[in-house]
């Protein structure tokens, strides 16, 4: 909630002058270069001959840009779904106890402190087909052994497990926290009307969390669309591009084969999607009157 | 047995599980970290072994190591410096609603904070390469503000908003001006504000991959780098990757213990509020 301000008061603009110029410096600048090089067939230092479309024909012929941007989608949308699913339990669970609570908070907040690179060297030791202790355990039990992240069949899913693993802790806190504001009547209320648990949960605790449940899978959309880290750690984008994604395949077309025109091309697509994610999250936002 | 009862004993038993699996794998890797090659590789697993200390001594033997975990102290430093220093003013400007164009500095900060690393990494590489800014700590930080800058003045925006209007009124009253209301008041009131915030943006800047990857080359590598360095480590030597692993989190881990009520109130701020 901010504050007004009586008329008289000055105009406060120098205050918000270097982040306009940082911003502008940081954000700007670049959005301006990626559109110009996207239309060029760019090389540092040396002359760019305009292309017009070229880079965005190339990117649709070679093909790797729309799987890799499939695969993203497809690891975004599970994975979000499978992290709202498990926080919204957990948070639930942890609103019913009340002994313990601080000591699993601080369990759950843990993988968020730990880096993509981090995670990604401890899930490839775990999942090591031969000497994992993963794969130790199934074939103590009798079950198969997968080769999680080798194959094109399981390599996806294991990265949406090892994002799970780390991000879900995020949800929960957010959800555990809203859970937590909710105000005790309407249940009371239910409760004396003879309302069961799911009911309550169906009809009072999912609508009055609908603003914050927008927020979080907004916000994990975003982080899980611009997956790098775990793919550049897990999986190099492999088996066969099978996890190839959209920021490592821009990286890979940028630094590897200093394609910087069809680089800048990925990007500005790539870019005009989160806008648009952005924009529709911000319209919504104002619609159902959540913080500004 | 009651149904309210079952509840409470399933959510516990939940909770376990769900502590468990959160912490295993940390727990496991630094087994391995402690543990011979032999014991390491060892079918079926060791879970008593006698700890070794020669991945580690290893890993803080790796000079590039040593170099990337300090480079990263600096960025966080530095990060953070910026973020306060060109975010707090505004944040407060931006609170008090004295400022133009309010609505679209604020939506121009979520979208900064949202839009793809790749954006800035590409054409920062050439303008950097041209300043000299390239593989230096500093332009890394500068970078590092189209997250920060945005968090920063989100949070402090917010931490803001609780100062009570009438301690503001009462210093206008006195005849102070804008600058000593924020330096003597509102920054004060917000201090374990701006603790949250610091401790949020090292958390991210420390395990920063992609930007840090496209904008240096060797002087001013990063500890999330010098991790990643050791992949290649993935089938020979789990001793020294886990160790060198172990030694990129600690820090943060410990963060998450003594500041977890920082952390976690910090988290929910902006999505709850």
């Amino acid at each position: 909630m901010a504050q007004d301000s009586a008329p008289s008061q000055p105009n406060l603009w120098p205050y918000v002058l270097p982040t306009v110029l940082v911003l502008g410096a940081c954000t700007l600048y670049p959005i301006a270069t990626v559109l110009w090089m996207s239309l060029h067939d760019w090389t540092w230092g040396g002359d760019s001959v305009f292309s017009g479309l070229k880079n965005f024909k190339l990117l649709w012929l070679k093909g790797s840009f729309v799987i890799a941007l499939m695969n993203t989608v497809t690891f975004a949308i599970s994975a979000v779904l499978v992290e709202l699913v498990l926080g919204m339990i957990l948070a639930l669970a942890a609103n019913r106890v009340t002994r313990g609570a601080g000591v699993f908070r601080v369990l759950m907040i843990l993988p968020l402190m730990v880096s993509g690179i981090a995670v990604s060297l401890v899930w490839k030791v775990l999942l090591d087909p031969t000497f994992g202790v993963i794969n130790a355990a199934l074939a103590g039990v009798g079950l198969p052994e997968p080769n999680w992240l080798g194959s094109t069949s399981t390599a996806m899913a294991s990265l949406v497990m090892v994002e799970t693993w780390w991000q879900t802790g995020f949800v929960f806190i957010i959800l555990a926290a809203a859970l937590k504001s909710l105000p005790e009547e309407p249940f009371e209320a239910a409760r004396l009307e003879g309302a069961n648990g799911w009911q309550m949960f169906r009809y009072l605790t999912l609508p009055m969390l609908r603003p914050v449940i927008v927020t979080v899978v907004v916000f994990r959309l975003i982080d899980t669309l611009k997956v790098f880290d775990l793919v550049f750690g897990l999986t190099g984008g492999g088996p066969l591009r099978a996890t190839e994604a959209v920021q490592t395949l821009t990286y890979q077309t940028a630094f590897k084969f200093s394609n910087f025109g069809e680089a800048a091309a990925i990007v500005v697509i790539f870019s005009a999607l989160i806008f648009a994610i952005c924009a529709a999250y911000g319209a919504l936002d104002r619609r159902t009157g959540g913080a500004e | 047995m009651t149904r309210a009862r079952r509840a409470t004993i399933l959510s516990y038993a939940i909770l376990i599980l769900a502590g468990f699996l959160s912490l295993f794998p940390i727990l496991w890797i630094m087994g391995i970290s402690l543990k011979t090659q032999a014991d390491a590789f060892a079918m079926p697993p060791k879970l008593i072994f006698v700890p070794i200390w020669d991945h580690y001594a290893k890993v803080w033997g790796d000079a590039a190591f040593i170099k990337g975990f300090f480079n990263s102290v600096l960025a966080a430093l530095l990060g953070n410096l910026m973020a306060f220093v060109i975010g707090i003013p505004a944040a407060f400007a931006l609170n008090q609603r004295r400022v133009p164009a309010r609505g679209a500095i604020l939506a121009w900060l979520l979208l900064s904070y949202m839009l793809p690393e790749f954006l800035f990494v590409i054409p920062m590489y050439g303008l950097f390469q041209a300043t000299g800014l390239y593989d230096s700590v500093f332009g890394l930080a500068l970078v590092y503000q189209t997250f920060t800058l945005p968090f920063t003045i989100w949070m402090m925006r917010a931490f803001f908003a609780d100062v009570p209007f009438a301690l503001y009124e009462a210093a206008r009253l006195e005849g102070a001006k804008s600058w000593q209301i924020l330096l003597r008041v509102y920054l004060p009131m917000a201090a374990p504000g701006i603790a949250a915030t610091a401790i949020l943006n090292t958390i991210r800047i420390w395990n920063e991959l992609a930007i840090a990857l496209g904008l240096t080359f060797d002087k001013a590598q990063t500890v999330t780098l010098a991790v990643a360095a050791y992949r290649g480590y993935a089938s020979i030597d789990w001793g020294a990757l886990s160790a060198a692993a172990i030694t990129s989190m600690l820090p943060m881990l410990i963060f998450a213990v003594l500041a977890q009520r920082q952390i976690v109130g910090g988290l929910s701020l902006g999505a709850v509020k």
